[in-house]
């Protein structure tokens, strides 16, 4: 592959040749999907090593086979030359190896001191029968000096600013490190929550960590932090390796290249784009609430509009309050001409607006009760005719569901959990198109569901457009989003950085724009955010 | 649809489901029924107890004594099928029970608004518990046991640890031990109220809601159920129904005095869970709670007749409830498997 070519000759001096994590021929199956194929991971001791790649291109899975919590189907392992057998690789093993992780959410205790933190994982320090406070105080506080944390080992979690909470979960994962074991620090995600500052803010510790010979690996999708402190780069692709970047300074274009490369796409956008007229059915302007900071668009009849951009930047919030799950702080809506804020899911779906959350096991299934009754539930008081529940009709309405959305199951009895995942979510989407809405929103619509099913969603979302829905589709999948878009919204970090026309980018278009996280270009409201 | 050709659907293939044959499912769901019948002639032909126990004087005892517990087992269905607990049941109905008696026999109210009174009661406790649940997202399970025993020292006071037996209205005593065609009048009350919580459960949008809230309340509240009202409306249900169920109970006893209530509530959850596993099993329902009541209640009073001591009754309550909530737990986890 693209290996740097004046990789070899540069033999810095913090990071040696040796290896601390060498991972080699790692194949591993998905009921049929290959989500690594022949990949390999290489990362020296005492260096910072960046592990990228897109949604789907096995980076997560090569961390999650470290962490033992995967079997690989194949491969081997060796940390600081020590072999492993992959086949008999368990999360103790990679505790004994001197793997350490710390992920996105960082299982930290909010309400507890910083102290019992490291305690809990470490164990309580006894004196006699009672618990060595001061000891354990003493060890803490010299910890946390090491680790440039300015703080009380008293206090509470839930009071240090986000980064240093980081900081603290990667101190507590390294405690036990000394002179006998070298550890590797794994971090996944580190930066997803944090803001701008408070990224940087820890970057540059984990930096001046890997300065003392600590060895880090990184998994993150924002590339400019990353390339601000790593000095090796992996690149995944398609469960492959895309490239094998040693002590090298990329750019993030290229990085992007080597990340997006031609990805197989199993679902091609219709080519038919000219399906929405220029009626808008739904407009909001300076929307904000939660991550959402300040939004504006708006939506005609029969356009399917795409919402993306990377986790934390607002696609899912902003359905949630176009639904009246959450109220947001401020902002305007419309709906077909008049203003819009609905108080609750009640009066939003009065309107006329209909939602498919991310979240199907527990947002959208009723799993102990029949498809008819999973059916039911969204039209009950319409349905509900002279003081009684006509059992009979909502059977039928369920029997023409079934069939115009190609649900594979035994019956309109048949309970909610005998279906796969991907007819659970056929019926899901019934369940809001037998209301014929006005605007679908729909969150992550094909998320965890097969192919067969996917096309046949596909099928049926562009049905709902042709009649004249207006469609909000937000996902992460911008196979996705490209092939069934009509006009992308991107978002980074709860603001609209680009609005992109179908046809005019692919999927690796896309990605480049996701990826690359403009600087939004600050709105004067922001102090009141 | 503007597509001139079919959309590409799976639909057409029909895939084979493991489903148990139509006579086992009858059987599955008619069980505790035929059980119950099966208890009536054994205790109707053992030689202990076949003098006393095929009687109409002792059917009327059978269907009396249970006909107030069955009513507090329709009340706890309104908030356990929303997947809530209510443990004040079985004290609101002595509150109600104590109240209807010492209103008229310490302030010499008439018997219509001592009823009243003591219903409003029983309401306004279920107001509270609902409020504490879902407005303050306090635990069920912690704050109606609270209640229980707040209730419970409150009729203490009342009473001051007496049993009213004078000056309550013989109009109502009356009513208590009124038989139609042998069987009780309060067993006909519970009979028609058990209607009415059929209707409310099978046909209207606020039933149908309580079984969603249920399965899953997260995703109840995003296809439109006012999960929070109807939760709080549940309660206050539960409440009036248990209210009531005391008025009956001092109809049939003629006497109150104050306590805790559980020896009418911990039968009624007997009945509950066992109705859990007939009629429509893995789920909470009403006539399997009524066959869940009256099956407690023909084996109690087969235990006693052939001789069981007084704690026998205790023990079986106990074991049928064990049994009871084991059975509905594995048929409710087979359901959601599927």
């Amino acid at each position: 592959m693209s290996q740097n070519p004046g990789a070899a000759e540069v033999t810095s001096a913090a990071p040696g040749t040796t290896l601390a994590v060498d991972v080699r021929h790692l194949d591993k199956d998905f009921a049929g999907t290959r989500a690594l194929n022949d990949a390999s991971l290489r990362v020296r001791a005492g260096s910072v090593h960046a592990l990228l790649g897109g949604n789907g291109s096995g980076k997560s899975t090569t961390i999650k086979i470290l962490a033992g919590v995967y079997p690989a189907d194949a491969g081997d392992l060796d940390i600081f030359g020590t072999p492993y057998d992959l086949g008999a690789y368990t999360p103790s093993t990679a505790q004994q190896a001197g793997l350490r992780f710390v992920h996105q959410d960082l299982g930290l205790f909010d309400d507890l001191s910083i102290e019992e933190n490291f305690a809990l994982d470490s164990g309580y320090p006894r004196r006699g029968t009672g618990i060595d406070w001061k000891g354990l105080r003493a060890r803490v506080a010299r910890l946390l000096a090491e680790y440039e944390l300015d703080v009380d080992p008293r206090a509470p979690i839930s009071r240090l600013r986000p980064s240093d909470q980081t900081m603290v979960a990667i101190a507590r994962a390294l405690q036990e490190q000394d002179a006998e074991q070298r550890q590797i620090l794994v971090l996944d995600e580190p930066t997803a929550r944090l803001a701008a500052h408070e990224s940087e803010l820890l970057l540059e510790r984990v930096r001046r960590r890997a300065e003392a010979g600590q060895t880090v690996l990184i998994v993150s999708h924002r590339l400019r932090e990353v390339l601000a402190v790593s000095d090796d780069f992996t690149i995944y692709r398609d469960g492959r390796v895309a490239a094998e970047l040693v002590a090298a300074s990329p750019t993030e274009d290229e990085l992007i290249e080597l990340m997006a490369g031609r990805s197989v796409r199993a679902l091609r956008p219709t080519g038919d784009v000219a399906r929405a007229d220029r009626t808008p059915i739904f407009s909001v302007s300076g929307l904000r609430g939660g991550p959402v900071r300040g939004v504006d668009f708006t939506v005609h009849r029969g356009e399917i509009l795409g919402l993306t951009g990377l986790v934390g930047s607002g696609r899912s919030s902003i359905l949630k309050m176009l639904f009246g799950e959450h109220a947001p702080v401020s902002g305007a809506m419309t709906l077909d001409g008049a203003p819009y804020a609905p108080g609750d899911v009640g009066e939003a779906m009065d309107a006329g607006v209909a939602m498919v959350p991310e979240d199907r096991v527990h947002e959208a299934s009723f799993m102990d009760q029949s498809v008819t009754e999973n059916l039911a539930l969204a039209t009950l008081t319409e349905n509900w005719t002279r003081g009684f529940m006509p059992r009979g009709r909502e059977r039928d309405t369920a029997r023409t569901l079934i069939a115009e959305f190609g649900v594979k199951v035994a019956g309109p009895d048949a309970l909610f959990s005998s279906m796969s995942g991907g007819n659970q979510q056929k019926v899901v989407m019934a369940r809001w198109m037998q209301r014929a809405p006005r605007l679908l929103l729909l969150d992550e619509p094909t998320q965890g569901v097969d192919v067969m099913s996917r096309a046949d969603l596909y099928a049926s979302i562009r049905r709902a457009a042709a009649d004249g829905c207006a469609v909000i589709v937000a996902s992460s999948d911008l196979g996705e989003i490209h092939a069934l878009c009509d006009r992308t919204l991107i978002l980074s970090r709860g603001r609209i950085t680009d609005d992109v026309a179908a046809g005019t980018l692919d999927v690796d278009g896309l990605t480049s724009l996701v990826l690359r996280e403009k600087t939004a270009p600050d709105a004067p409201t922001e102090a009141t955010a | 649809m503007t597509d001139t050709q079919a959309p590409p659907s799976t639909a057409t293939v029909s895939i084979p489901v493991k489903q148990t044959p139509a006579p086992l499912r009858l059987l599955e769901n008619y069980a505790l029924p035929l059980l119950t019948v099966l208890v009536y002639i054994f205790f109707s032909f053992f030689p202990l107890s076949a003098a006393a126990f095929p009687t109409v004087n002792n059917l009327n005892v059978i269907l009396g004594s249970q006909a107030v517990i069955a009513l507090i087992a329709i009340a706890a269905l309104f908030p356990l099928i929303s997947g809530y607990f209510d443990f004040s049941l079985g004290a609101i109905a002595v509150m109600a029970q104590v109240m209807t008696a010492g209103l008229m026999s310490l302030y010499g109210l008439p018997l219509w608004l001592s009823i009243v009174i003591s219903m409003l009661l029983g309401t306004l406790v279920g107001v509270l518990n609902g409020y504490f649940v879902t407005k303050l997202q306090m635990s069920p399970f912690v704050t109606t046991l609270g209640m229980s025993m707040l209730l419970a020292g409150l009729m203490t006071w009342f009473t001051g640890g007496k049993t009213f037996v004078s000056g309550i209205d013989p109009a109502l005593i009356k009513f208590g031990s009124t038989r139609i065609a042998g069987i009780p009048l309060v067993f006909f009350i519970t009979l028609i109220v058990a209607a009415i919580a059929w209707y409310f459960f099978s046909h209207t949008p606020f039933g149908r809601s309580l079984y969603a809230i249920g399965s899953n309340a997260t995703a109840a509240k995003l296809v439109g159920l006012p999960v929070t009202k109807n939760v709080w409306w549940s309660f206050i249900v539960a409440g009036f129904i248990a209210g009531g169920a005391g008025v009956l109970q001092l109809s049939r006893v003629g006497s109150a005095s104050a306590s805790d209530g559980g020896t009418l509530l911990f039968p009624a959850l007997a009945a509950v869970f066992l109705g859990a596993t007939a009629i429509r099993p893995g789920f909470f329902n009403v006539w399997g709670t009524i066959i869940g009541a009256v099956f407690v209640s023909v084996s109690v009073s087969g235990l006693a007749l052939s001789g069981a001591s007084g704690w026998a009754s205790n023990v079986f309550n106990g074991l049928a409830l064990l049994a009871a909530v084991a059975l509905s737990t594995y048929l409710g986890r087979r359901k959601r498997r599927g």
